[in-house]
């Protein structure tokens, strides 16, 4: 048996023996508070034959409408102010300052602002994905390694094709590091934001089971939302498996 | 030194006087100031370079030497005197000189060939892909890094990325080399071989060069000039013109009793340099 599938057999033994304690549990003192991995499993497949796309959709269009206005944004915006010396110290503070606020915190603010549809959610995924995507553009443009910039300078390389050469690339560490932040909490701030006052998505799933104090309906949600952030974060780490190999080359030592 | 009249009866000037003089660095100081504290690198240096001259900078580490380089390069402003290209002063990055670093400013995020290609992508050189390949297979060819055009630069060792980063400069073909102790990271072999590559491409092109090293062998046996730098802060010691024919064969030049000759004599001037600096950098622990 090879290591790696000795460590997938491990892993399968441990879920098994967690949902067979907690189905022991259920049945056999009470299911009240913990629900119990076969009433969820049959909960979910009930959803899956009804709403559960519907609510999917509407998340994933508020989080994917979002991200597509907070990232270009970020990164842009962060690279910009990064490369100025001048402007990155007069930011700084301002910086600073949105960098401690809790951002979810905005979510009151927004619903008054945009009502009880998607738009509070699209901006509240736009503005979280957007700082945190700034940030970190604006340390890897802080970071970029200047001989580099003069090298390409020497061969005549534009400021333009500098930006577009070095700047751009040298960031991506940064934006991919961003991202890989920025993405998870766009989904908890799309939840927040629905389960603060929606009528759908999979935010508003977890209230209204909550409401009707209906145990297996939470936790089916919050399945739900665990495979779905997984599937968000093995996207992320594709990608940066993907565009940065250069940079896992570099790490692992020569 | 008697026996060297054996070899150019009237004592060469390194270049004919008709020569456009391509570089110059007149009365030039820079300071540095580090933790407050303002130090000279360079003192009262005055350089002329013809066109078409291959001059050498020795000196110990430290000396100032890759700061002149810098100022040529249009890197660095000088803090007292002038730097001059082609009559005009130096004043912002200088596209006529290719400039190779003591660190191989590879862009570790683009394979071998894609480095060595950059400039062709740039609007001032732009030439299309399939002349590019060429160019390119050409280079790799030439700095014997065959087989590694798809690598990684942290995938190379240390000599490989500085004949890439060679290979990236010479593909333009730039009018004027500077070059910052080029074949340091290379084994003595292969040193060799570079070094033969370079001068003749240098006597081909006709290309200006300004090489710093503290090999002083490897300036003798490549340039047409020697300038021996002091150490801390630099200053220009001695300099002298190494008279041999061009084309050069470098390989064969260095068993040459001439060659021994003068690099004898520039040792003798060099040595107590070297003694300078180790002393003062004992002082300075």
């Amino acid at each position: 048996m090879t290591d790696s599938s000795r460590l997938w057999l491990q892993r399968a033994i441990l879920l098994v023996a967690i949902l067979a304690a907690w189905e022991a549990c259920a049945r056999l003192v009470s299911d009240r508070w913990i629900s119990s991995p076969v009433a969820i499993a049959e909960r979910l497949a009930q959803w899956m034959a009804g709403d559960l796309w519907y609510h999917m959709m509407i998340t994933g269009t508020e989080i994917g409408a979002g991200l597509a206005i907070g990232i270009p944004l970020g990164v842009l915006t962060g690279m910009l102010l990064g490369r100025s010396k001048r402007m990155a110290a007069v930011f700084r503070p301002f910086i600073v300052l949105m960098n401690s606020l809790p951002i979810v915190a905005l979510t009151p603010l927004l619903i008054m602002w945009f009502g009880l549809g998607m738009q509070p959610k699209i901006v509240l995924v736009a503005f979280v994905s957007f700082l945190l995507m700034f940030f970190n553009s604006f340390s890897g443009a802080r970071a970029v390694d200047e001989e580099l910039m003069d090298t390409l300078a020497l061969m005549g390389a534009s400021a333009k094709e500098r930006f577009v050469k070095v700047v751009v690339p040298s960031c991506l560490t940064w934006t991919i590091a961003g991202l890989k932040n920025a993405l998870p909490y766009a989904l908890i701030a799309a939840v927040i934001g629905e389960m603060m006052l929606s009528r759908n998505g999979l935010g508003h799933l977890i209230t209204r089971s909550a409401q009707q104090f209906d145990m297996t309906g939470i936790y089916t949600a919050l399945f739900v939302l665990m495979v779905v952030g997984g599937l968000i974060n093995e996207g992320t780490t594709q990608l940066e498996n993907r565009l940065l190999r250069w940079r896992h080359l570099e790490t692992r030592g020569r | 030194m008697s026996h060297l009249q054996l070899i150019r009866p009237e004592p060469a000037t390194g270049a004919t006087p008709a020569r456009r003089r391509k570089i110059s660095l007149d009365k030039v100081a820079v300071d540095f100031t580090t933790r407050g504290k303002t130090f000279r690198a360079v003192d009262d240096v005055t350089i002329e370079v013809p066109e078409m001259q291959f001059l050498a900078l020795v000196g110990p580490s430290g000396c100032g030497k890759s700061t002149v380089l810098n100022m040529v390069a249009g890197l660095l402003a000088p803090s007292e005197g002038s730097v001059t290209y082609d009559g005009a002063p130096v004043e912002a990055a200088n596209t006529r000189v290719g400039y190779m670093t003591q660190k191989d400013t590879l862009l570790p995020w683009r394979s071998v060939a894609d480095n060595i290609g950059i400039a062709f992508e740039l609007r001032c050189r732009k030439a299309n892909a399939a002349e590019r390949r060429e160019r390119v297979a050409e280079m790799i060819d030439l700095v014997g890094l065959k087989g590694f055009e798809r690598h990684f630069p942290a995938e190379l060792s240390g000599g490989m990325r500085k004949r890439a980063a060679l290979a990236r400069m010479l593909i333009y073909e730039p009018e004027t080399l500077l070059l910052d102790e080029p074949f340091a990271a290379l084994d003595a072999q292969l040193r060799i071989l570079m070094q033969q590559e370079l001068l003749r491409l240098v006597e081909r092109r006709q290309m200006t060069v300004i090489l710093v090293t503290h090999d002083l062998e490897e300036a003798v046996l490549m340039a047409d000039r020697v300038m021996v730098f002091t150490s801390g802060p630099g200053r220009i010691r001695t300099e002298r013109d190494i008279p041999f024919e061009r084309p050069r064969n470098a390989m064969e030049l260095r068993f040459r009793p001439e060659f021994s000759a003068i690099h004898e004599e520039l040792w003798s001037e060099l040595k107590d340099e070297f003694a300078a600096s180790v002393e003062r950098e004992r002082r300075a622990q």
